[in-house]
């Protein structure tokens, strides 16, 4: 079957033309890493590396959020809403090609986004790791980035085309604030820290902290975000199915 | 190819398009199709003609395998829905609601290009633009596009693959008059390659430049089936008022023609297929009547009263308003004719 690369084509070269888009997911880890690099020392120690090495982590972190928010989340309302997605479902594509395009998009959107935070890191924060480092902080996060894929996506199926924006916004907002993508968490109150334990932003920046700082990955955090994927990817099995089974949207 | 199970399966190009018997469909309480029977011949052009709610969209919704029937048995060129629409042999162009239809950033040429790569055997892009009438607009981004183009893109998208089998679900419902006479003239080309064109409407003017055959539904069920002349021969033309006192509507019921009759105080209106015969048939029963006059029924209005429950009721008291309030008035011509 030709069809799914054909579609996936399409879609991702559609998300790549969207301006807004694209500066809005890479212009905004970017800009921030840029402003927020200086807000502590950038050499000071933090979780056993330097702070421009931990904050461009965060800052990649936030950028793959935001990207698959906004490709899955966003879009996906939208598109519900224009009766797009009901008009896929009278292609020869099979009805589940719609939701598992848009996962495969996100995924593909959200590895140059790391890179060009990471690039940013190397060029104006002067972060230097060893070329296995780089390499396996940026597998990590993209490979984990499939808990914020699912997730965009759910959002996309929950969320009306009037709710989504709210909703994502509050999301991104939620999630990295109390992620300790911006404050490290152990900055943050008290209540806030405990909070931080239960979110996939914390576990999966995590996973690259843990990276920078030449340690393994922690089992705790994968585990974390892995369950998160196989719940919200329940999740969108479900809504989709629901989805399906109304004739008219 | 043909390895799949066995000798390979000839396509018998004989059997029907698509064949429906006895499908029931329900949303909880409501019953949208009731036991609806429908055949459809290969090349045919049929229109499913009904009011809102007939079930139209419905119908054509369990013939995509977008939902699947209930009871009953349904056959797509041979096959079931799902597998026919998966053969890539199927084009569709659904009823929308508020939206376009169409996703976002990106041309219309491409979204045909990608769309019809979606297909075995897919018609060129270029004659797909051509044949919608969209090759102005090729290069137009999809969300600059205006309600009436935007149907012609999602006509477009059903003919993409070059099928052998189109649904149209209100392919019309939102276009101005002209925007409606082109779309039928591209149809009508479009229908006459040997295609199979099925296609929903409620309105009667429509069918009859392009169907071959029109099967009415009412409330889930066939009420009609035939060429449009003879749909048309079968819905009220003619309205037949006079004023008469004390008459028993099941009365007027029995004259020849008449097929709806609705009395209200002394005020006596009857639709009449046959103006004449109603009107002999009138003088010949006997009841008294005064101030009498026949004028045309506009074949909306009536086609409208055919397939409603006024059809059935005949009677209508004064707190029921009648399905028809602006009849056309015949011009005067034609009655001062010697
Ligand atoms: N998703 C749905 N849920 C509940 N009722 C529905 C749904 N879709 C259609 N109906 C009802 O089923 C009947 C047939 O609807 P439909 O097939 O849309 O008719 P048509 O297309 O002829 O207007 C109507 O009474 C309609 O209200
Ligand atoms: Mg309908």
């Amino acid at each position: 079957m030709t069809g799914l690369p054909t579609f996936l084509r399409f879609e991702v070269l559609r998300l790549l033309r969207n301006v807004r888009y694209v500066g809005i997911t890479v212009g905004f880890p970017v800009v921030f890493y840029v402003l927020f690099l200086h807000n502590e020392h950038p050499e000071a120690r933090i979780a056993g590396t330097t702070w421009k090495t931990y904050f461009m982590v965060s800052m990649a972190s936030f950028g793959a959020m935001v990207a698959s928010l906004n490709a899955g989340g966003t879009r996906l309302a939208a598109e519900r809403a224009s009766g797009w997605t009901r008009q896929l479902r009278v292609t020869p594509l099979p009805s589940w090609s719609y939701i598992t395009t848009k996962i495969a998009t996100s995924m593909i959107i959200v590895l140059p986004v790391i890179a060009v935070v990471e690039l940013t890191g190397l060029l104006i924060g002067g972060v230097r790791l060893s070329p296995l480092t780089w390499a396996v902080l940026t597998l990590v996060l993209w490979a984990s980035a499939f808990s914020f894929a699912s997730l965009g996506v759910l959002v996309g199926y929950v969320a009306s085309s009037e709710t989504v924006y709210p909703l994502v916004t509050a999301l991104m907002f939620l999630l990295s604030f109390f992620g300790g993508l911006f404050t490290p968490v152990p900055d943050l109150p008290v209540v806030l820290r405990h909070a931080a334990a239960f979110l996939p932003s914390y576990h999966y920046a995590s996973l690259g902290w843990a990276v920078v700082a030449g340690r393994a990955p922690g089992a705790g955090d994968a585990g974390v975000l892995l369950a998160y994927a196989v719940v919200l990817g329940l999740a969108v099995t479900w809504r989709h199915r629901v989805d399906e089974s109304r004739a008219f949207a | 190819m043909g390895l799949r199970g066995g000798p390979p399966r000839p396509a018998e190009p004989g059997g029907p398009a698509l064949r429906f018997s006895g499908v029931v469909h329900r949303y909880r309480s409501i019953v949208a199709l009731d036991h609806l029977d429908l055949e459809v011949a290969r090349g045919e052009t049929l229109a499913l003609l009904g009011p809102n709610g007939a079930g139209k969209s419905t119908a054509i919704s369990i013939l995509l395998g977008i939902q699947r029937a209930q009871e009953g048995e349904v056959s797509v060129l041979g096959t079931d829905p799902r597998s026919a629409m998966a053969s890539g042999k199927v084009g569709a162009m659904l009823q929308v609601g508020g939206g376009s239809g169409l996703p976002h950033g990106v041309k219309v040429r491409d979204l045909l290009s990608m769309t019809a790569r979606l297909y075995r055997n897919p018609a060129p892009v270029a004659r797909t633009l051509a044949r919608s009438g969209l090759t102005e607009l090729a290069d137009r981004q999809t969300q600059r596009l205006s309600g009436g183009q935007a149907q012609r893109v999602r006509f477009a998208l059903a003919i993409a693959g070059d099928p052998e089998l189109v649904f149209l679900d209100e392919p019309t419902i939102a276009m101005d008059v002209e925007g409606r006479r082109s779309f039928w003239a591209m149809m009508r080309q479009f229908s006459t390659e040997g295609r199979t064109v099925v296609f929903a409407t409620h309105h009667l003017d429509e069918v009859d430049a392009v169907a071959d055959r029109i099967v009415v539904i009412r409330k889930g069920a066939v009420v009609a089936n035939g060429a449009a002349s003879t749909i048309k021969a079968a819905v009220p033309t003619r309205r037949v008022r006079f004023a008469s006192k004390g008459v028993d509507p099941a009365r007027l019921r029995e004259l020849d023609g008449v097929n709806a009759a609705c009395v209200r105080g002394s005020q006596v209106v009857l639709d009449s297929l046959d103006a004449d015969a109603t009107v002999r048939a009138l003088v010949a029963s006997g009841v008294s009547f005064t101030d009498i006059e026949v004028t045309g029924a506009d074949l909306e209005q009536a086609f409208v009263a055919l397939t409603s429950d006024l059809a059935e009721a005949h009677t209508v008291d004064d707190a029921v308003a009648p399905a028809y309030s602006a009849p056309i008035r015949r011009p005067p011509a034609s009655r001062t004719a010697p």
